[in-house]
């Protein structure tokens, strides 16, 4: 598999991946949504299946394929390197060319422009997102579940903390690629990302940075989602090539810079793009990394907790297992029990949709359960968009890895 | 002594294929009363195992222009009596670096002198439509090529002529030819599933048994009639690598065909003279052949995933006074009528020779007016503008059809074969109507086990299931499902590499491993043309399949005897 | 670069075994795979051989003589006796896994005789005390109850066929309506996880009762008795309905392979090991005879893995560990390494019969005695590289009824290998913390 036509870049290799397909129904077994509704016939009927029924960029005639989440799973379980998932988005995508795209979906495929929207009025967005009248008027105007779990805007952007902080001079350098989630709604987040980096000894560049474009994909705006993903590959493509890593706190968002946005939008030919892949690492890989070189300050403090932590689907798409966990168990005191649901359910954007909503809290049932049965203090977890579903679920406040370290290492 | 029983008719039709169904359909529509014999099922012979093309003429445009000409009119023709047999892929005729391409000019100007629709585009354009295409190509033309679906244009001829009181008799072999004086007077023709004899009376003969037709003439003490057998090999892909019809643009040659068909792209083909229409093995040679020749018009045709592999074999004529031709491709693919009083002094019979699929209603019309000739009696042909059944609501097919149909039985509805996407109830009723417990029968119609999986999965659904309607005993499912296995295993193992060979080990797990197939109890020599000793036969008005519905699958696939010689 | 004392290349029970084994035993270890591997495919029982090519009745004899007469064999570089001592660990691991009480009945002695879901008796030597109630020896009368959502089992075709069978057992089908998920397709995950609900099964026993069970009749389910906790469901069948129950394998996805599976991983995730999928080998650095590190391919990057230690059980042709391309060339495809039993060019691969003996049937890796992959002058290719399950050379496992058995035998026996080579060398192992 490794040096054949399959090196061919772009739809060709996600589709052509469809011969590999025996039929072991293997995928099915691991969806997470086809095995809790029969709205979703399951990834090897929408993938390999139904594509040898699908002609290029018309549009296929199975709605149903909508009901996919997106979450990977299949295609990381596929024992025959079927390209599942990616070919699933695609004819989403080619779907939606012909159906149209709905305003909620154009609405939440930009969260750069529900960012800018919200931030400077956070306090009233913010009252409005949980105000139960006006999300059930919102949810009969555009379908945007009225329980669906709203992020709270910050009232400030990461970006202008950051324009703001001077970065100390240090021997190694990273450019930090930080994500909408943490620009408009966690800049704590970021701060603590920063803080952490430098007090390794690592110099932190901010680059201006717009969003990746990865829920324009999910929602099968392909143009929209080029644009803005090449964007940012040519913000970011200096970096690369001057030699400097971009780290990433949305694992999501650093998968799609690694290799979605290149399989699914087709962009192989993008020069800016493949630099940037081929430099970008989430932040818990990065630093398991410097870790593994000797180069992690490890004289932790003890934090005497117990945490669940879950990893998202997108992270196990990084095909890196779960650094976090190595680094956590790097925290004297620290108990954490890791998780073996497959999914929380909000897949991006998916969980919010009215005709989704409980399709993805039944997927994320597992999870929550365990979170509520382990009586954590916390729930750690490397996705915002799953974080907040967590939340939402459980009730349990949900962090990210970086957190966890962040106290460890005694800052603030 | 017992007589043996006779039918009386009109016109006897020897021959179920294309010609033979069209046939049969262009007589009743003239109120002739008609019977057709066939040995097997229908469209088991030529039709079922063609690429699937319907030919805009382009192929022919140089080296044949009356052959193209024919093609350009019937192209345009059928599109309008069968639109639901079409699908209206489009062609493509392209120069590729081993092409030619003053030839190209020739093209262009045969195209003009045929009234055939060509038109240039650009290279560029042409990868936009088909990304898999040969970048290396240098000029590319489109035509009003189409993809066919030859069983269910068959069934639906059959279907119509017994609509109009024809009797369709398939698993009727002929077996002597019944001569009176100078004239043939009728056949001699044996049920092969009671094996038991029928005389059929008969005005007249009409011999549209194809590449058989020799055999059939030998009957009636007629010889040396000089079809020349072509025996032609055609793999199917997994996928559709092209969505049109793609056409080298250069003289008639080997493997410069892909064409899409339904779900799978088919590659052929070889020209090999036979001798014996039913002896045509496909060799190891003729598959790297043509898989070197898919990787001329597609790149990383050989990583692509092979399908099934079959040998099919067409009827070309040629007149028998000349040389013996060694590569029949120069034998002209026009068709010719046989008159057999003029050659042969025989009255009563008329033999099709040659000809296409494309053509098939040419032919059938050319064939059915000689007859009308010799017996005096004009009666205008109606197959320009008559619909058979099937085809009544005028839309052509679409790939995506039972993609979509599927959707509205998501929830209620099992799927059985899921790569062709079959339903239970469809298979049930398949079961019902044909009333036969021959799976190979229900394979056929509806494509059940066709798809990438080869059966893995739906063969055991499906015999499970023809068990429970008790059209199965014990011992029949077991046969059944060994039979099946092993007719699979012929379109096969010549193409067994890459992704297909993971297959069939998956396949082998869940058979021999899981389900232990291979200790069934029963004899363990599997048969094969036993199974058919269980279809069905049709008396009567009544039409092999439901007058109420056409069955919608294809059958371009299916290897007869496949013997690989390395 | 990471570093591991171990990796193990795929996720079938051949990968899974040498894993857990090895990690037990407090090595690192890591497991890359493409994906999951066949456990999910296959029975769910350890067949260690079923056919020489009569049935045999007795494996652990049989083996013997196997192994006298075919010394190419891969279980020759395992013995009879590591063939038990991998039966035991496997019966220990699963009676020990999260699933207990659920557990493998069985072992060299005696094959059990069970019926496919076509009604062949298949023998089989280890089998799970759920489908250990249908031994085809003890000649009861069977009761097969299947259910019409699930198209993957048909009753009445396994009891006409076990009718037929000569195994002198009477049988009759009852087929019930009960849909668990409110759709009309079903497969036998969804009916093994309505299965561990105790009022579906309270459902079940009700209407199977409502049938009418003859005295002695023993009742048959595909096997799809709980995914969660199939002994309890299983048990609570029994009591219900007052017999003995076994159930069925069936078409994938085999529920009873997927118990194996996480079983397994269960064992290898408590032992510290780490599994990642979605990475493909493609080629290894080295030294000499001495693999330094796997090339490794992650989405679209190439990352080396530095390893002590490689146990290849890549999966043979069924899941591209092997392949064979339109040219008819075969190779391993993650470290290259030498293959024999491919017929040479121009030579038949295949032959025309399906049931007929292949050619190319037996390729695969050659190995010494210490599972080392050999080249065509007898040398080893790697000292530090073992190869286990079906990339070995030799054996027709579907054909032979031995599939399981292979991987789990050869699967042990390399962790035994790699545990032992490893105790005796005086480096300490790799001081990194592998991810």
């Amino acid at each position: 598999m490794a040096t054949r036509a399959g090196d061919v870049l772009g739809t060709l290799l996600m589709r052509e991946s469809l011969d590999h397909c025996v039929k072991c129904t293997i995928c099915e077994t691991f969806c997470p949504v086809s095995n809790v509704t029969p709205l979703f016939p399951g990834p090897k009927y929408t993938g390999p299946q139904a594509e040898r029924f699908r002609i290029g960029d018309e549009p296929s005639p199975d709605a149903s394929l909508d009901y996919c989440s997106g979450c990977g799973i299949c295609t990381q379980v596929c024992p025959q390197g079927v390209h599942i998932a990616e070919i699933n988005t695609q004819a989403r995508a080619a779907l939606k060319a012909t159906n149209g795209v709905p305003l909620r979906d154009r609405l939440l495929a930009r969260p750069t422009l529900a960012g800018r929207l919200g931030t400077p009025a956070a306090p009233v967005v913010n009252w409005s997102l949980r105000n139960r009248m006006l999300r059930l008027a919102v949810e009969k105007a555009i379908g945007i579940h009225h329980r669906a779990p709203m992020p709270r805007f910050a009232g400030r952007t990461f970006q202008r903390w950051a324009r703001q902080h001077t970065t100390p001079a240090a021997e190694r350098r990273v450019a930090f690629f930080h994500g909408c989630g943490t620009n408009y709604y966690e800049p704590r987040l970021g701060e603590m990302t920063v803080a952490l980096l430098e007090h390794n000894g690592i110099a932190v560049d901010v680059p201006k940075q717009d969003c990746c474009g990865l829920p324009l994909q999910s929602n099968g705006l392909f143009d929209d989602a080029r644009s803005y993903v090449h964007r940012l590959a040519e913000r970011l493509a200096p970096f690369a090539r001057s030699g400097v890593d971009i780290v990433g706190t949305s694992t999501s968002c650093t998968l799609m810079l690694k290799r979605e946005a290149i399989e699914i939008l087709e962009l192989g030919d993008d020069r800016a793009l493949r630099d940037v892949s081929e430099r970008v690492f989430d932040v818990c890989e990065y630093l398991l990394a410097l870790h593994e070189r000797g180069e992690l300050k490890t004289d932790f403090q003890p934090l005497p907790e117990t945490v669940t932590y879950h990893a998202p689907c997108q992270q196990q798409g990084h095909g890196i297992g779960k650094p976090a966990i190595a680094l956590m168990a790097l925290i004297p005191g620290l108990t954490v029990i890791e998780s073996d649901a497959t999914c929380c359910g909000v897949a991006g954007t998916y969980g919010l949709k009215r005709e989704k909503y409980d399709i993805a809290m039944k997927v994320g049932a597992g999870l929550f359960r365990q979170v509520a049965e382990n009586e954590s203090d916390l729930a750690v977890c490397d996705s915002e968009t799953c974080r907040w579903q967590i939340e939402h679920a459980t009730g349990v406040k949900t962090v990210h890895p970086v957190e966890m370290l962040f106290r460890a290492s005694g800052l603030t | 002594m017992r007589g043996v029983p006779a039918l009386r008719a009109d016109v006897l039709v020897i021959g179920g294929g294309a010609t033979g169904a069209g046939v049969a359909w262009d007589a009743a529509l003239r109120g002739f009363d008609v019977v057709l014999v066939e040995r097997g099922d229908l469209a088991e012979g030529t039709s079922g195992r063609f690429h699937g093309l319907l030919h805009s003429g382009g192929r022919y445009v140089v080296k044949d222009p009356v052959a193209a000409e024919e093609c350009v009119v019937e192209n345009a023709i059928l599109r309008y009596v069968i639109p639901d047999c079409i699908e209206d892929t489009g062609g493509l005729f392209v120069s590729t670096p081993d092409d030619d391409l003053a030839y190209a000019d020739r093209f262009l100007e045969g195209c003009r002198k045929t009234q055939l629709p060509a038109e240039e585009i650009s290279v560029a354009e042409a990868l936009r439509r088909e990304p898999r295409l040969n970048p290396g190509i240098r000029r590319a033309f489109t035509v009003p090529d189409a993809s066919i679906d030859a069983w269910k244009t068959v069934w639906s001829f059959a279907r119509g002529a017994a609509g109009h009181g024809a009797r369709i008799l398939t698993y009727h072999r002929v077996t002597d030819l019944h001569r009176s004086g100078d004239s043939v007077t009728g056949a001699r023709v044996r049920n092969e599933l009671t094996g038991e004899d029928l005389d059929i009376e008969a005005r007249f003969v009409l011999n549209a048994s194809g590449a058989w037709a020799a055999q059939i003439l030998h009957m009636a003490g007629i010889e040396d009639v000089g079809v020349v057998p072509g025996k032609g090999i055609m793999i199917a892909m997994n996928h559709r690598l092209v969505n049109t019809v793609i056409n080298r643009c250069t003289m008639p040659a080997d493997g410069d065909i892909l064409v899409p068909v339904r779900t799978v792209s088919v590659i052929g083909t070889t020209d090999i003279h036979s001798a014996d229409p039913d002896e045509i093995p496909v060799t190891q040679a003729e598959v790297d052949q043509m898989l070197d020749d898919g990787e001329r018009l597609v790149p990383g045709f050989r990583d692509a995933r092979a399908l099934r592999v079959w040998a099919g074999v067409r009827p070309l004529f040629q007149d028998a006074r000349a040389d013996e031709v060694k590569d029949t491709r120069d034998v002209s693919r026009t068709h010719a009528v046989v008159d057999h009083r003029e050659r042969d002094g025989v009255d009563g019979l008329l033999t099709m020779s040659g000809g296409k699929l494309t053509t098939l209603r040419l032919m059938a019309q050319d064939l059915v007016d000689a007859m009308c000739s010799q017996i005096g009696e004009q009666r205008p042909c109606r197959t320009r503008e008559e619909r058979p059944p099937g085809n009544e609501d005028g839309e052509p097919y679409s790939l995506g059809s039972r993609l979509r149909r599927r959707e509205s039985t998501l929830q209620d509805e099992q799927l059985i074969c899921e790569c062709e996407l079959i339903g239970r109830n469809r298979l049930e009723e398949a079961m019902r109507r044909r009333g036969t417990t021959n799976l190979d029968d229900i394979r056929r119609s509806l494509r059940l086990g066709m798809g990438p999986c080869q059966g893995g999965f739906c063969i055991y659904r499906a015999t499970g299931i023809l068990h429970s309607v008790d059209r199965l005993d014990g011992a029949e499912a077991a046969a059944s499902l060994r039979g099946f296995l092993q007719e699979r295993w012929k379109g096969v193992w010549p193409i067994l590499y890459g992704d297909q060979l993971r297959q069939a080990r998956l396949d082998d797990w869940i058979f021999q491993g899981l389900l232990d197939v291979g200790h069934l109890p029963g004899d363990a020599k599997v048969p094969d043309d036993d199974q058919r000793a269980r279809g069905e036969q049709v008396a009567g008005g009544e039409a092999h399949a439901d007058p109420a519905q056409v069955p919608e699958g294809g059958r371009q696939a299916d290897a007869a005897a496949a013997e690989v010689n390395p | 670069m990471s570093h591991h004392d171990v990796i193990v290349v795929g996720t079938g029970l051949a990968g899974l075994t040498a894993a857990v084994r090895i990690a037990e035993s407090g090595a690192r270890v890591l497991v890359v795979a493409k994906g999951i591997g066949a456990t999910h495919l296959s029975a769910g029982t350890i067949d260690v051989l079923g056919y020489s090519p009569e049935r045999v009745e007795r494996p652990g004899d049989a083996l013997a003589t196997l192994l006298a007469e075919r010394p190419g064999h891969p279980y020759a570089h395992v013995g009879v006796e590591g063939v038990g001592a991998a039966l035991d660990w496997f019966g220990a691991r699963v009676a020990d896994g999260p699933l207990a009480p659920y557990a493998y009945a069985g072992g060299l002695e005696e094959n059990l005789l069970l019926p496919t879901a076509v009604g062949v008796p298949r023998p089989s030597a280890l089998v799970p005390v759920t489908m250990a109630g249908g031994d085809l020896r003890d000649g009861t009368p069977v009761c097969v109850v299947g259910f019409r959502a699930l198209k993957d089992f048909h009753p009445a075709l396994l009891a006409d066929g076990l009718e037929r069978s000569g195994v002198g057992v009477t049988a009759r089908a009852v087929e019930l309506d009960l849909v668990p998920e409110a759709r009309a397709d079903v497969n036998s995950l969804g009916f093994a996880r309505a299965f561990d609900d105790p009022a579906f099964r309270g459902q079940v026993v009700a209407q199977v009762a409502a049938r009418g069970l003859g005295a002695d009749e023993r009742v048959a389910f595909p096997a799809v008795l709980g995914i969660a906790d199939p002994h309890g469901a299983w048990a609570a069948l029994e009591h219900g309905l007052g017999r003995r129950v076994f159930e069925v394998p069936t078409l994938p996805p085999s529920v009873p392979g997927m118990r194996l599976f996480a079983t397994l991983r269960e064992a290898l995730h408590r032992a510290g090991g780490d599994v990642l999928l979605n990475n493909v080998v493609v080629g290894a650095e080295r030294d000499g005879a001495r693999l330094r590190a796997l090339r490794v391919r992650v989405g679209l990057r190439e990352q080396r893995r530095g390893a002590e230690w490689v146990v290849l059980a890549t999966g043979g042709f069924a899941s591209g560990g092997l392949e064979l391309d339109s040219r008819w060339a075969a190779r391993e495809t993650a470290l290259g390494l030498p293959l024999t039993g491919v017929p040479a060019a121009g030579e038949e691969r295949f032959r025309p019969g399906y049931f007929d003996a292949h050619p190319i049937a037996r390729a695969g890796v050659a190995v010494d005695h210490e599972l080392r992959p050999l080249d065509a002058g007898g040398e080893r290719v790697f000292e530090n590289v073992l190869v286990a399950g079906a990339t070995l050379a030799g054996a027709e496992p579907w054909k032979e009824g031995s599939g399981d058995g292979l991987s789990l035998a050869t699967g042990h026996r390399a962790a035994e290998l790699v545990l032992a080579a490893s105790s005796t060398t005086t480096a300490a192992p790799a001081a990194a913390a592998g991810g």
